[in-house]
């Protein structure tokens, strides 16, 4: 068994990634579909967030991981050693 | 032909699929609520794999098998092994 944080954190992801999906799909695929002057189009974005919000977010993640490699690499640098 | 190949030539038919339909090439005039689910349709297949993804690693996070007794069980081996090593002479 997995101790509970493990759990905590793992279900945790688990219902984060499901609820993105949901209003992911929602947006995307049943929207376009509803008349436009329903009332659930109150709690969307314009169309266009739905391609920018995602491109941002790869291009933060990129930022993170490079960044993240850069530091790991700094740290781990040995100076030359004098014979 | 190679794995790289067949995927390439995979993810071009549905490319040029999906231009045919989101950019009208062909002239078929789609209605308007297929041209507002297409155009997005590559970034939402990306977003819905990263989702996938996410959800199947929390998931075994959650799920992951430990073996409390073995983990005491191998610290106490290392633990005999190293004193047995550091008596017959290996430094560490």
């Amino acid at each position: 068994m997995a101790s509970g944080v493990d759990q905590a954190v793992g279900m945790g992801l688990v219902g984060f990634s499901l609820l993105l999906f949901i209003y992911y799909t929602l947006w995307v695929i049943v929207l376009p579909f509803v008349d436009s002057d329903h009332v659930i189009h109150g709690y969307f974005l314009p169309r266009e967030y739905s391609v920018i919000l995602p491109g941002i977010a790869a291009l933060l993640l990129v930022l993170f991981v490079g960044t993240f490699i850069a530091v790991v690499m700094w740290k781990n640098r040995k100076p030359k050693k004098t014979q | 032909m190679t794995k790289l190949m067949e995927w390439l030539s995979g993810l071009t038919v549905l490319g040029v699929l999906w231009a045919t339909v989101t950019f009208d090439l062909l002239g078929l005039d789609p209605p308007e609520a297929v041209l507002q689910v297409s155009w997005p349709l590559p970034v939402f297949l990306l977003v819905a794999l990263g989702c996938f993804s996410l959800g199947t690693v929390g998931y075994r996070v959650a799920t992951f098998n430990d073996c409390q007794t073995a983990a005491a069980e191998l610290q106490a081996q290392i633990r005999e092994a190293k004193t047995d090593l550091q008596r017959k002479g290996l430094r560490f």
